[in-house]
């Protein structure tokens, strides 16, 4: 949930507006308070009067005309830890009444209202003015809302406005409650500033946040959701859940509640545990660390005072004091573990939380003396502030990590573009370099064929033409014949040059074309048989030029030795083979003969390279060469060895 | 070596047959075309070529044929156009590199300016590319440059009188052209195209046998039509190629705007 290495370059004015955002809510704070007016009542009568159970309050008030003068705010010490008889009609009770002397007021016709900032007893109360009953509570004995200030509309009958006594009957438990605190009286003009500032530090503001926090801890819950291995967003939702339950009781309990008095307080008291335990267990996934042995006993206490304390077993209402002492120092092992975690893992986030922790601590030690009456009542639950604090910490956890991440993906982003830009760069120069090496072997695989065929062929042709001139043996040469063999020749050459793309039978029809001049002028019928070939799939260039010459080869033997009348060429497909057959009508050959030894070899030589084979096969006059083709492409090696020779 | 080059072709020799699919058969009686008609008015030529070795040659092969007769020789691409504007001969044959300009646009003008000229194209490898370039300018033939001399002559008359020599690979790339399935996302287009001519049946028949080295004789035969009717398929196969060409070139320059 946290990085480590948080923004350092944190803009000076957003802490200025903070700081003065604070300076003005408190400045407004103070002058609404400044106008305020209205008279304190500090002083009352005290009477005590034990009863057993609940009843309600009299009609009128029983005006005592003894009892104990004492300062308001009063509260009795409690016992720290009451028993009591759970059941509400035989519960020890007391009756505590205050008899106030309001001040002489001037009655200029204007609805007076009385603010009391806290009255802190579980039980009930009442309100009698001029010993009237004007107002009295109506919803749960325990969690009855004590911590909202009450504003109260004294009612404006005549003769009784503006009042002169105010007495407060409050019936608790015997041991604890029976606090209660100064009261104002006056118009709304003087008494509203004060109440409206109390009602909002202490239970409008508390009430905010929670909630605030509470749908915070929801949307963590579907990030959760979508992010099941990441249990920390599920712990912040619990921890803001947990939070919400907890402070419930200060804003909720005017009315009546939905659930007894037993289960509220059962949650409530409870939920501090919960708390705990959540924390710790949200700071270790903060820290990335795990304390099996905290976590055990955080657990197991929690689990005890969670079972011990159901309704029905022990009362968490009564007992709530030694259940936060309890608490208070889990708590201290809690926070003082969570600030050497977070110091340990260097984390600024984790750092703040634990000091909130701390902080908070501190607040709930006073927060129990306020509970227990030991500063004065009318000051405020300081925990309830520590929720506001958690709830900020966490939305600006959660800033920072969108922030973050915002940043994180821009950058992933822009990272992404230049790897993406530098690899295909990278590509693209390998590509061109493969296509120069490519080209560059290709043109030199090109140039030794070319090279070999004329080496072979017309090279060696006009050389022996250049002999024999250079002898002035021109008058034995047929000159204009060895000419129009080169160029024969050279015709070939080029032809091999133009792709057939498999066609074996185009590549035939292109020697004939070629070559039918040369037979027709010699007297030499060509019989065509070009039957059906399948497409070759290894004919390029070069093996085309190497069939070629093999034929052209076969065509010039036969019209120089054999002095046949007809020729045969035929073309047939046979089982993965193409086979072209040369047949004459001539005198024939031994194949084996030395005289034409040259010829022959260098046909077989270039049927191998191409991956064939040629044969001289019987014939019963004549001779006929058969070219045996592959119809799948011949193995690299036979096709290497010709061009390596 | 070949060892063909010790089989000279004399000139003698090569008269009587036409080599292989360039020329038509002067001795084919049946055919009902002779290109040996005793005319009073020898048929005019013109020659369109800057090599004198050539020029020279090709003077020597129309001196012996007293049927032709040598109107007009231009060595450069200039020359030739002022030559296009005197009045029409019957056969011009062009060679494609000229010092100052293509021989394609040459021949283009002459198929513009003389109508009626058949126009070769010489050329000493019948290589397809130039050779169909020529067609689609509107040549009709072409001429080898290396053949002998009577031959030249020959394949001159065969051409005027309505023969076009045809190679497996010329046919073969013909073929490819007119393929419908060349480029199949146009092809309704080009079904839709009026005036691109398309091949028919026979004429394409004609050609597959052709890339398969088949005779015009052969393929007349195994066709069951005559001689001259393959001789006429060639020639239209051509014109086809050459109308093809120039409604093409108005389609693309509409396609881009120009037009």
């Amino acid at each position: 949930m946290v990085s480590s290495s948080g923004r350092v370059d944190r803009p000076w004015f957003a802490w200025a507006f903070w700081i003065i955002s604070a300076l003005a809510i408190g400045a407004v704070v103070f002058f609404v308070q400044a106008g305020a007016g209205g008279e304190r009542i500090t002083v009352a009568r005290l009477s005590v009067i034990d009863t057993v159970g609940y009843q309600p309050p009299p009609e009128a008030s029983l005006r005592a005309v003894g009892g104990k003068l004492v300062t308001l705010p009063h509260a009795p010490k409690p016992d720290f830890a009451p028993v009591a008889d759970p059941s509400p009609q035989r519960i020890a009770t007391r009756v505590t009444w205050y008899a106030l002397t309001v001040p002489p007021l001037p009655d200029d016709g204007r609805q007076l209202y009385l603010y009391i900032p806290r009255w802190k007893s579980d039980g009930s109360l009442a309100i009698y003015a001029d010993g009237r009953l004007v107002s009295q509570s109506h919803a749960n004995l325990q969690w009855n809302g004590s911590n909202q200030p009450i504003w109260l509309a004294l009612p404006h009958a005549a003769g009784s406005h503006p009042p002169r006594t105010l007495d407060i009957r409050l019936q608790h438990v015997r041991g604890i409650g029976g606090a209660f605190s100064s009261v104002w009286i006056g118009n709304f003009r003087q008494l509203a500033p004060r109440y409206y500032v109390r009602d909002f530090f202490q239970v409008s503001l508390p009430a905010f946040s929670v909630t605030a926090f509470l749908a915070t801890g929801v949307f963590s819950l579907f990030v959760w959701l979508s992010r099941r291995k990441e249990p920390i967003y599920v712990l912040f939702f619990l921890t803001s859940l947990i939070c919400f339950l907890r402070m419930l009781h200060t804003f909720v309990g005017e009315r009546p509640l939905l659930v007894s008095d037993a289960w509220f307080g059962w949650i409530t008291i409870n939920s501090a545990y919960w708390l705990g335990a959540a924390l710790h267990l949200f700071g270790i996934q903060l820290h990335r660390g795990s304390q099996p042995i905290l976590t055990r006993v955080l657990l197991i206490n929690t689990g005890l005072w969670t079972i011990a304390t159901l309704p029905g077993l022990l009362d968490p209402t009564l007992l709530a004091a030694p259940i936060y002492v309890n608490l208070l120092l889990l708590g201290s092992v809690t926070a003082f573990n969570f600030v050497r975690l977070s110091i340990k893992a260097r984390s600024r986030f984790a750092l703040w939380l634990a000091v909130w922790y701390l902080v908070a601590l501190v607040f709930a030690v006073y927060d129990v003396g306020l509970q227990q009456n030991l500063v004065n009542i009318e000051s405020v639950f300081l925990t309830n502030f520590t929720g506001v604090g958690l709830t900020l910490l966490c939305w600006y956890i959660m800033f920072s990590r969108y922030i973050e991440a915002l940043e994180t993906a821009t950058q992933a982003k822009a990272d992404l573009a230049r790897r993406l830009a530098q690899r295909e760069a990278e590509l693209t120069a390998s590509h061109a370099r493969l296509r120069e090496i490519e080209h560059r072997e290709l043109l030199h695989q090109e140039r030794q064929r070319l090279m070999q065929d004329m080496h072979d062929g017309l090279g060696s042709t006009l050389v022996t033409a250049l002999r024999a001139f250079e002898g002035d043996r021109a008058a034995d040469l047929d000159a204009v014949g060895i000419l129009r063999g080169c160029i024969d020749d050279l015709k070939l050459t080029i032809d091999s040059m133009e792709p057939v793309e498999t066609d074996l039978v185009l590549l035939l029809a292109t020697l004939r074309f070629r070559l039918q001049p040369r037979l027709e002028a010699a007297g030499v019928k060509l019989v065509w048989e070009a039957g059906e070939a399948p497409p070759l799939e290894w004919l390029d260039q070069r093996h085309a030029l190497h069939i070629l010459r093999i034929l052209q080869e076969a065509f010039a033997n036969i019209l120089k030795h054999a002095g046949a009348r007809e020729i045969t060429v035929s073309v047939r497909a046979e089982e993965g083979q193409v086979v072209v057959r040369v047949q004459d009508d001539g005198r024939g050959f031994d194949p084996a003969a030395a005289s034409r030894g040259r010829g022959l070899a260098n046909q077989r030589n270039r049927a191998e390279a191409i991956g064939g084979a040629i044969l001289w096969e019987p014939s019963y006059c004549g001779s006929r060469l058969a070219l045996i083709l592959p119809v799948k492409k011949p193995s690299a090696a036979a096709s290497h060895e010709r061009s390596g020779a | 070596m070949s060892g063909l080059s010790q089989d000279m072709m004399t000139p003698t020799l090569a008269r009587s047959e036409a080599p292989f699919a360039t020329t038509v058969s002067s001795g084919d009686g049946e055919s009902g075309m002779s290109f040996e008609a005793a005319s009073e008015t020898p048929l005019k030529v013109a020659l369109v070529e800057d090599d004198a070795a050539f020029q020279e040659a090709f003077r020597t092969a129309l001196a012996g044929a007293p049927d032709l007769a040598m109107v007009g020789v231009a060595a450069t691409a200039a020359e030739a156009r002022a030559m296009l504007a005197e009045p029409a001969v019957d056969v011009l044959v062009v060679d494609l590199g000229l010092p100052d300009g293509s021989g394609i646009e040459v021949i283009g003008e002459a198929h513009a300016r003389w109508p009626g000229c058949a126009i070769m194209v010489a050329t000493t490898f019948a290589d397809e590319r130039h050779v169909i370039s020529s067609i689609e300018a509107g040549a009709s033939g072409y001429l080898l440059k290396d053949s002998p001399l009577p031959t030249i002559a020959q394949d001159i008359r065969v051409l005027h009188a309505g023969g076009s020599p045809i190679s497996p690979r010329i046919a073969r790339q013909v073929l490819m052209r007119f393929r419908p399935d060349e480029k199949p996302a146009e092809q309704v287009e080009t079904a839709e195209r009026p005036g691109v001519p398309s091949l028919s049946e026979r004429e394409k028949e004609t050609l597959q046998l052709i890339t398969r080295g088949f005779s015009f004789e052969e393929i007349a035969e195994l066709m069951g039509v005559s001689r001259n009717t393959v001789l006429t398929f060639v020639r239209r196969i051509y014109a086809k190629l050459e109308v093809r060409s120039k409604t093409e070139a108005v389609f693309e320059a509409r396609a881009y705007g120009l037009l």
